[in-house]
């Protein structure tokens, strides 16, 4: 096949959410989170989702990711419909085609880094115990964290502990990854670090799906969607990060993003 | 705005708030509050009641049981010789047996008679001058022509009422009494007497006395002008040879102590499960304050910020606390008056209804007093920690430690994890080790469910422990009886011997009765503090007799074994000497003391030793078994026929008689216990789990994202509870069986009964399997209600906590 045709073959949609609703029924009145969101994911994209504090970013992260049910509307991952199944099969779906990385990291923190990485591979393959640590080894060594191996989750930086996390969500090679604000709590050198590891990810072919606020990070999405009460109502192709063009990209981002009063 | 209305309404908010965890706090409060009340009163009502009859019916300060002839004289120059005696008597008693007795009913038809009492039924008229027998107001009852004032035991037990016909078989034919009334009796109130006593008028009496098939015994009472002389008293009775003294002494202290007994140990386990609950609610409540401490760091941290005192802060909080114990305390008073009502009926109806008074309301009032107090104090001591939370810390990371505090919790959890490596472990569940790595580290927040559940298992099984081994045939053995089917007992009579040697070659000659040990009950002498002084001695074969020592062994020849209260009087351990001569004072001989034994008869005063009596016993006493198959009451009522003059009785059933009314009380407490124990206990799993699950969420919501399905974090949830419990429960059993037993056992020996070593005979299929899984299985029916609602919950707020 040639790059050309190859570039014309239309990539399968990985995620498909439709019509997504979420309405917190503990206020009252009750409060409308998500309003009819519609998106798509393919596979291998990167997809940056943007939007003000109280948009529903997380919420429509958690309803996309099967952590939350949507009040209505459906969400498919590879053509699977997430809210039809049950809690043991959706688990089984976390923890075989979806990793996790959050703003906080959440550590158990009576487990040491390793074991923290090294827990979701255990879990969906306990009878292969040498493979799964071989690989959490690789990932570690990988991204730069080998050292810090039998740390506590109290002893390492929250750079290291963020790459820790992406390494956790990577343990059991999911098919997606759902990532919130993870950069939030670090330094500008630590969030590079992470961004740099998380592109990494992504060119080795997984999709991404990252809620964030920073524009230096939505800078390294394929695509940026904007979410403005709960619906979703712009859409930005950046096109494949390269570092070459990163101002360029930055600066299109913004502009995109002024447009939206960001 | 004032301050105490600013109190009020924070304290009032934070009620509505966390109306589960405040709901389930104050009812722990008040069982506590309740139980502790409970126990004080009854322990002062059942006291209170004693004395009331005491104060109606003037029991004697000594007393002489005796039966045969007596030197009326000698007793008259006795009495003129000692001037501390305030008045004396000589009641006359005509005994008979249970089965002498039958009662009609006119008004319906129903019959019955009283075979089924094993205990002497003595009737006597009543007394001029003390030891009178009082009805339910406290009336000296002088019953007229036909009437007969039955003891008030009788009622319960019979279910007899006033107009019930009650005929009594005497040696010319019958003679009929009608119920008048009942009576209560001072001195033989209690289960533990032997004998009880029947309200005649003279002219009966006598008629009974002419009638014949009563056998006359007497007692020589004494009111001393000091009743703390009672024991000098008795010495200086019982060193008079002329007196009359073939039966059983008896001092007020004795009666007294006989008396509280049973009801004082019912008091006394009130109180030990109050206790235990006290301290069960104080660690509760203790892990709910630091909870919320925890929750509410923020709120905290701001009020600090605005530049509130912590003692304003804890002043918040503490007013809270104060109200649900003033009302816990106000609830659980209120309720143990009920409860004591209840728990002390069988009090107020054999002795008296105790009077109001001062310590009516003084000592269930100290009991409160010091629930409250205590639960303010602790409450206090956990709310001082706010004046270490640092303003920063409470705000920005939402801990209530300070920096250094911080820095040394996590270098301990790195510590903890570095020691741990998930891939290494081979084999086994994920989700069973992560659940046991999180006990492991999270132990100390853990650490109330073992200790609830370890005082609990206390609580369940001392009294328990206590019901099953007075209530065990093998409790005899703390009766200085061997373990055996039957007893035999033959009082004194001129025709004794004869008597007993028909019994025991009838006995001997019978194949169904195997193993017959003989014992002659004597009078010896030895040496006290006042001269020489009365031993009552059973004399026999002991090489084979099933009795248990304390100390040392069955007696030999030359030798004797003490009752432990003896023992104790005499200063004597085994391998002493003890000085020992017959009544009439012939040669004194040294004997060797040879075992110490327990004995709650008799007042616990007597002794055993080795050899044969040919003739002038007191009477005699004889224990036997019956051949398999054989059932030893239908033994009994034939050798009661063939030989009235013996009272042959099946052991089993002599125990449980004796005994009713302690074991009664022991059920009572041991039914309250486990009420209690096991409702606390669910109280307590519930109000901590869900605390836990709270604090828990972040955590789940992490294992939730990574896969693990919400049965899985509930199983973790489960398993721990199950193995809390597990070790709880364990160490709870260990220490009831072991310094529980040891810690009872001291408290009883207190109390003076003769039971100085009580060693447990537990029902182990309760206390050791059921009482166990109850527990274990009512946590784990609470750790399966409260997470059945995680599958439904929502993850992702887990993690926006």
């Amino acid at each position: 096949m040639t790059k050309a045709m190859k570039d014309m073959t239309p990539t399968p949609v990985m995620l498909d959410a439709q019509g997504v609703t979420k309405s917190y029924l503990s206020t009252d009145p009750p409060t409308p989170v998500l309003n009819g969101v519609d998106l798509r994911v393919h596979a291998g994209e990167f997809l940056v989702v943007m939007g003000a504090s109280g948009s529903g970013k997380s919420t429509l992260l958690h309803c996309i990711s099967g952590m939350d049910r949507p009040t209505s509307g459906t969400v498919a991952l590879e053509g699977r419909d997430l809210t039809s199944l049950s809690d043991k099969e959706m688990s089984r779906v976390r923890l075989t085609r979806m990793g996790f990385v959050f703003q906080q990291g959440y550590f158990l923190q009576n487990l040491n880094v390793r074991d923290n990485i090294l827990l979701p591979a255990l879990k969906a393959a306990p009878r292969d115990t040498t493979v799964a640590i071989r690989r959490v080894d690789a990932l570690m060594e990988q991204f730069g964290i080998a050292h810090i191996r039998d740390h506590g989750t109290t002893e390492v930086s929250g750079g290291q502990l963020q790459r820790a996390s992406i390494c956790r969500a990577l343990a059991s090679e999911p098919a997606v990854l759902f990532v919130d604000e993870p950069t939030g709590a670090l330094n500008s050198s630590m969030s590079t670090d992470v961004m740099d590891a998380l592109t990494h990810v992504h060119t080795g072919g997984t999709s991404v799906v990252m809620v964030t606020h920073d524009p230096v990070c939505a800078v390294r999405g394929d695509r940026v969607i904007y979410l403005r009460d709960g619906r979703l109502v712009d859409s930005l192709e950046l096109g494949t990060w390269s570092q070459t063009h990163a101002m360029q990209r930055h600066g299109g981002l913004q502009g995109w993003l002024g447009n939206h009063g960001f | 705005m004032r301050t105490s209305s600013l109190y009020r309404r924070h304290g009032y908010n934070d009620l509505v708030r966390n109306k589960t965890a405040n709901v389930a706090l104050l009812v722990i409060l008040i069982i506590s509050a309740f139980l502790m009340a409970t126990g004080a009163m009854v322990m002062a009502r059942s006291f209170g009641a004693v004395n009331a009859l005491f104060d109606q019916a003037l029991p004697p300060h000594f007393l002489q049981m005796h039966t045969g002839t007596y030197d009326a004289v000698a007793l008259a120059e006795f009495a003129s010789a000692h001037p501390e005696i305030d008045s004396w008597l000589i009641e006359d008693m005509l005994g008979y047996d249970g089965a002498a007795i039958s009662w009609q009913r006119p008004t319906t038809g129903e019959s019955g008679d009283l075979s089924a009492s094993l205990i002497d039924n003595l009737f006597v008229t009543q007394n001029e001058a003390f030891d009178f027998l009082v009805d339910d107001s406290g009336t000296v009852v002088q019953p007229a022509p036909g009437e007969v004032h039955v003891p008030v035991a009788y009622m319960q037990d019979f279910a007899l009422q006033p107009g019930d016909e009650v005929t009594i078989r005497t040696g010319s034919g019958s003679h009929g009494l009608t119920v008048a009334g009942f009576v209560r009796d001072s001195q033989m109130a209690s289960s533990l007497s032997s004998a009880t006593r029947f309200l005649v008028s003279e002219h009966d009496f006598r008629e009974l006395a002419i009638s014949g098939g009563g056998d006359p015994e007497i007692i020589v009472e004494y009111r001393l002008a000091e009743a703390s002389s009672a024991s000098q008293f008795q010495s200086a009775y019982e060193s008079d040879g002329a007196l009359p003294k073939n039966g059983q002494a008896v001092t007020l202290q004795m009666i007294r102590l006989i008396n509280a007994f049973s009801d004082g140990l019912v008091a006394m386990a009130l109180v030990l499960v109050s206790c235990l609950l006290m301290g069960i609610a104080l660690l509760s409540l203790r892990f709910v304050i630091r909870g919320t401490l925890e929750d509410e760091v923020r709120e905290i941290g701001v009020m600090k910020a605005i530049g509130l005192p912590h003692r304003a802060i804890s002043g918040l909080y503490m007013s809270k606390y104060s109200a649900m114990t003033l009302v816990a305390c106000l609830l659980g008073g209120v309720l143990a008056v009920i409860a004591t009502r209840l728990l002390t009926r069988n009090v107020q109806v054999n002795y008296a209804e105790a009077p109001v008074g001062l310590t009516t309301f003084l000592v269930p009032g100290a009991a409160l007093l010091l629930v409250f107090l205590l639960v303010i104090a602790m409450c206090r001591g956990v709310f001082r920690s706010i004046r270490r939370v640092e303003v920063v810390g409470a705000l920005v990371q939402g801990s209530t430690l300070d920096e250094r505090q911080t820095a040394r919790r996590a270098r301990r959890q790195a510590h903890r994890a570095r020691r741990v490596n998930l891939g290494s472990t081979t084999g086994g569940d994920v989700n069973r080790r992560l659940a046991l790595l999180d006990l492991r580290a999270d132990a100390g927040q853990w650490a109330l469910i073992p200790l609830v559940f370890a005082l609990t298992a206390i609580l369940l099984i001392l009294p328990t422990n206590l019901l099953t081994t007075f209530s065990s045939p093998r409790f005899v053995t703390y009766m200085g009886a061997p373990e055996s089917d039957l007893r035999v007992d033959l009082q004194f009579s001129a025709a004794v011997d004869s008597q007993h040697q028909r019994l025991l070659s009838d006995m001997r000659a019978d194949g169904r009765i195997i193993d017959v040990k003989d014992f002659a009950k004597v009078l010896r002498q030895t040496r006290g503090e006042q001269g020489w002084e009365t031993l009552r001695v059973e004399v026999g074969d002991y090489s084979g007799a099933s009795i248990e020592f304390v100390d040392g062994g069955p007696p030999g020849t030359g030798q004797i074994a003490l009752s432990a209260i003896n023992a104790q009087q005499y200063r004597l351990s085994v391998g002493e000497m003890m000085p020992i001569r017959t009544s009439s004072g012939e040669a004194t001989n040294d004997v060797v003391v040879s075992g110490i034994y327990q004995d709650v008869t008799s007042g616990g005063r007597t002794a055993k030793m080795q050899g044969n009596v040919s003739g002038g016993a007191l009477g005699y006493v004889l224990y036997a078994d019956v051949a398999e198959g054989i059932d030893p009451a239908a033994i009994a009522r034939e050798y009661n026929d063939a030989h009235p003059d013996a009272a042959v009785i099946p052991m089993r059933e002599y125990a449980k008689q004796t005994l009713s009314y302690v074991t009664g009380a022991f059920g009572s407490a041991a039914a309250l216990a486990c009420l209690f124990g096991v409702g606390v206990a669910v109280l307590i799993t519930c109000l901590f789990l869900r605390l836990r699950l709270t604090r828990e969420q972040t955590r789940m919501g992490v294992l939730a994202a990574i896969g693990f399905s919400s049965r899985e974090i509930a199983s973790q949830v489960r398993l721990k509870v199950l193995l809390a419990t597990g070790v709880g429960t364990l160490l709870g059993v260990v220490v009831a069986a072991t310094v529980g037993e040891a810690l009872v056992a001291a408290a009883i020996s207190l109390t003076g009964v003769g039971v100085t070593r009580l060693h447990f005979i537990p029902n182990p299929w309760l206390v050791y399997f059921f009482y166990p899984l109850l527990l274990m299985g009512a946590a784990h029916a609470c750790a399966i209600a409260l997470t059945s609602r995680l599958r439904s919950a929502d993850k992702s707020a887990w993690l926006r906590k």
